[in-house]
């Protein structure tokens, strides 16, 4: 598998900080990929956001895009590659309009006007915001709005969309709307996708589970193998999977199967055993 | 907040709605102008009519346009009151210490009061029917000749339409934090000048504190989506000239030619 | 405290183009003592209702009683004080109210805004400095040199140090990390066995089932349903038109249900799920 983003021995603090938030982590991920990155509150997961896409500059190590070392040099058109949807849906919206907002980022890569007008029209399309096009963000919710942050960083068209707690700030029904389209769109594009988020079940869409705590990481696999941690994963922040705790009520009476089970096999086998009884 | 009518964006849809904002940007300074070119009660009323026609156009209730006097009321009393007393008069119809009443006083407040009410209509009519950031598309392209001496055209436009994209965030937020404060019993304009101040300061702090964070969310979340300095970027919003913006124009200069006549009337 | 609701309506920018119904023709009544849960999707206005409770904002038509006052729409913003006492708000992101320049300082503004003495209100922080689950030595500090979680913490001690007979949630755990949402309800579950009355805005609806003794389910401004959260979430009409997510243990009951299994009431939590499969599989 090609590797899309490899990062190397890097350190970061704030200034003024007394610990480092990103401490000498290493981490690869492949073309195609959904990582999630897990762990508690101020374990360094924004902050690597901002490394990977060259908003703040690394004390030492190196972050590779798409096989080239960024620098100073050629951020600019590593930063082409990466679209991130922040957590605030209010304090990334930039233009005026929904249509502004989109072009935003067409505009600041100087393409022509004509072609601005179709991709802008493309991008609206694929989130399913066309008709809001002319609203201004006031009048949008919460969901809408992030659906938009979503079309203007797809109509620069990246390689990779990382999305820094995108979800959180949205009731139920705006979070399985933005995820499906992130779902949807990595197959039909061939994206990459990052998602940082707390919430446990969401990373069950994801191949690989990176957790992060003080700024290492402490885990990295499978979601099966994360799940499969129980009740350690408290000491990163993180909850344990619904079925973990459902089958830890259930006691050992039961016969199920060892290890982690999603809720589908939980069901599956629960099913098996009313059907035997 | 919610209450002042003037430099408020009203959606709607009207041939002024239509016009270039350019055209309506320069064209309401120029009427400005003009305004202090009436002298007497045919070319005041004129210019009343013509303002009247404006807004029976823009398809917007005149109710908001004497709203948008509210903010501006005391200021329009204290004026026309000042030249109703203090107008000197060889002959005064009332007289009291150093205050005349006249009938030229009261010719002169009634003109200074329609020179409000026309300047007041017609810039209501501007912001209600144009948006602020066209109004900020518009400034950049006047000023355009401007970047022949390096003037950062670009640059202040947008930062214009970001300080405008700005506001009503910050008003969010004020409301936010003052609902915040009052429900941990902070009562503003209550006490004397002092406690009044000082009440600001759970406001002010927080407000300054989260302005902060949001401008360095925003800074954050531009510079991801590649914004650098404002230089090789092009542009998604076009500005169009057409043919009723000329019509439009022509008609202004009727306007001004009939004034000119009327003053001499 | 009990809290009634009566006809209440609430019109934002009334008498302009813009006015829209935050609230429209709400009548219900929070009880006393109890741990009320509201829920509803983005903009249907319940940050609206709860507003009302404090007299932050007033009814266009309708009152709220709130224990022996009543608000109206002509109620003077004079001498709410009492009120707003009794009636303590955490609203969303409650860290941006902190302004003073010591923890302690920020956390006794409230309690003297409300006429307690220095030492009261002292003695108030030290208790709620702990309460929230941070110690003394906290106190020192600026609130701005603590996490964002720390500081969120500090802001929910800086309402309850004014010892509110009710307690009003805006989504108070937006953007914790799980284990610290836990703690956080779980205070707020202590809260009430001391006999505080505690109203929670949220969409977790995991939170709902586990902790609320009485649910209200807003849409649109307008109040569709209140009750038993195990009631609400098995209103079958409810779920058909999507006003509702159903918490994980209700979800999976459903599921279940498609094949073999059998629930009279949907479970909403995860013992009441587990208890209900064991008794179906091992047939007592
Ligand atoms: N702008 C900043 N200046 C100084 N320190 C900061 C800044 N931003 C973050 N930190 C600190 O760096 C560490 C890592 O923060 P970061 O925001 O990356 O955490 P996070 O994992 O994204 O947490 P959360 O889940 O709360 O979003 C924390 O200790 C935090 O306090
Ligand atoms: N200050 C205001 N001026 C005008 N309209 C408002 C104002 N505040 C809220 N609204 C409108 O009133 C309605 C209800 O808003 P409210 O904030 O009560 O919703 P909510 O249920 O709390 O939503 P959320 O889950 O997003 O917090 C929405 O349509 C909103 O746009
Ligand atoms: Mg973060
Ligand atoms: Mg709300």
């Amino acid at each position: 598998m090609e590797k899309i983003i490899s990062i190397k021995d890097l350190n970061y603090t704030y200034p003024d900080a007394k610990h480092p938030a990103i401490n000498n982590l290493s981490l690869d991920i492949y073309k195609n990929e959904w990582v999630s990155i897990v762990g508690k509150n101020g374990s360094g997961k924004s902050t690597l956001t901002k490394l990977i896409d060259g908003l703040i500059e690394a004390e030492s190590g190196t972050i590779a895009i798409d096989g080239q070392i960024i620098n100073e040099d050629n951020i600019w058109e590593a930063r082409t590659k990466i679209g991130i949807v922040f957590q605030n849906p209010d304090h990334q919206f930039v233009g005026a309009t929904v249509e502004d907002d989109v072009a935003f980022g067409l505009e600041n890569q100087g393409i022509p006007r004509d072609k601005m007008v179709t991709e802008v029209d493309e991008a609206l399309k694929l989130v399913k915001m066309s008709d809001f096009k002319k609203r201004d963000p006031q009048s949008l919710s919460g969901g809408q709005k992030q659906r938009v942050a979503i079309a203007g960083v797809l109509a620069t068209k990246p390689q990779i969309i990382i999305m820094d707690e995108s979800t959180s700030m949205l009731d139920p029904d705006g979070r399985r709307t933005v995820l499906n389209l992130v779902q949807q769109l990595r197959q039909e594009q061939d994206l990459t996708i990052i998602s940082i988020t707390h919430d446990i079940e969401e990373t069950e869409l994801s191949q690989r589970i990176v957790v992060i705590n003080d700024g290492k990481i402490v885990q990295d696999g499978k979601p099966v193998e994360i799940y499969d941690l129980g009740s350690n994963l408290r000491k990163f922040g993180l909850e344990e999977p619904f079925t973990n705790k459902l089958i830890s009520t259930l006691g050992d009476k039961l016969k199920l199967p060892e290890g982690y089970l999603n809720e589908e096999e939980l069901k599956q086998q629960l099913w098996k055993l009313h059907s035997i009884m | 907040m919610d209450k002042i009518i003037l430099g408020r964006y009203l959606p709607g849809d009207s041939l002024i709605y239509r016009l270039d904002p350019r055209g309506k940007f320069l064209l309401t300074f120029y009427f400005v102008g003009i305004v202090f070119l009436a002298n007497n009660v045919a070319s005041y009323a004129f210019l009343l009519a013509f303002v009247l026609f404006a807004v029976y156009l823009s398809k917007i209730n005149l109710g908001f346009f004497i709203k948008g006097l509210k903010p501006v009321f005391w200021l329009i009393l204290f004026t026309v009151v000042l030249q109703l007393l203090f107008t000197p008069s060889s002959h005064p119809i009332w007289h009291w210490g150093i205050f005349t009443l006249s009938k030229e006083g009261m010719v002169i407040a009634g003109y200074i009061f329609m020179r409000f009410i026309l300047i007041i209509f017609i810039s209501t009519l501007l912001t209600l029917t144009t948006t602020p950031i066209e109004i900020s598309d518009s400034i950049e392209s006047i000023l355009k000749p401007l970047k022949k001496v390096r003037f950062p055209v670009t640059q202040v436009a947008l930062m214009l339409s970001i300080a405008l994209r700005f506001v009503p965030l910050l008003v969010d937020e004020t409301t936010k934090i003052m609902d915040a404060q009052r429900a941990r019993g902070v009562d503003f304009g209550e006490g004397g000048i002092i406690k009044r101040i000082k009440s600001f300061v759970p406001i002010l702090i927080p407000l300054f504190v989260s302005s902060f964070s949001i401008a360095y969310d925003l800074a954050i979340a531009m510079e991801s989506r590649g914004y650098k300095d404002g230089e090789g970027r092009s542009k998604y919003r076009v500005l169009s000239w057409s043919k009723r913006d000329n019509l439009m124009v022509i008609f202004m200069a009727a306007v001004t030619i009939i004034l000119l006549f009327l003053r001499s009337y | 405290m009990e809290i009634t609701f009566d006809h209440v309506t609430h019109s934002y920018n009334p008498n302009s183009p813009t006015a829209n119904l935050g609230l429209d023709d709400v009548s219900f009544t929070i009880k006393d003592k109890l741990f009320t849960a509201i829920v509803g999707q983005t903009g249907s206005g319940k940050s609206t209702l709860v507003r009302h409770i404090n007299a932050l904002l007033k009814p266009t038509s309708g009152n709220i009683k709130v224990g022996e006052r009543v608000i109206t729409s002509e109620t003077n913003n004079k001498n709410l004080k009492p009120l707003r006492k009794q009636v303590g708000m955490v609203f969303q992101f409650p860290e941006n109210q902190l302004f003073e320049d010591t923890v302690e300082k920020d956390i006794m503004f409230g309690p003297m805004n409300f006429g307690a003495s220095e030492e009261e209100a002292r003695e108030s922080a030290h208790k709620m400095i702990k309460m929230v689950g941070l110690d003394e030595t906290y106190l020192t500090q600026s609130p701005f040199d603590l996490s964002g979680g720390q500081m969120r913490r500090v802001a929910i001690a800086g309402v309850l140090a004014s010892d509110p007979e009710t307690i009003i949630l805006d989504e108070p755990t937006a953007g914790l990390d799980p284990v610290g949402r836990k703690e956080i309800m779980e205070l707020f579950k202590g809260l009430q066995e001391e006999g505080k009355t505690i109203i929670l805005i949220t969409h977790n609806m995991d939170d709902v089932a586990d902790y609320a003794d009485e649910m209200a389910v807003i849409h649109r401004g307008k109040l569709i349903t209140e009750g038993l959260p195990k009631e609400v979430f098995n209103n079958q009409d409810l779920l058909k038109e999507d006003l509702l997510t159903l918490p994980k243990s209700a979800a999976f009951a459903k599921e279940l249900s498609k094949k073999g299994f059998q629930f009279d009431k949907l479970p909403i939590t995860i013992d009441e799920l587990g208890i209900e499969i064991k008794q179906q599989l091992n047939g007592d």
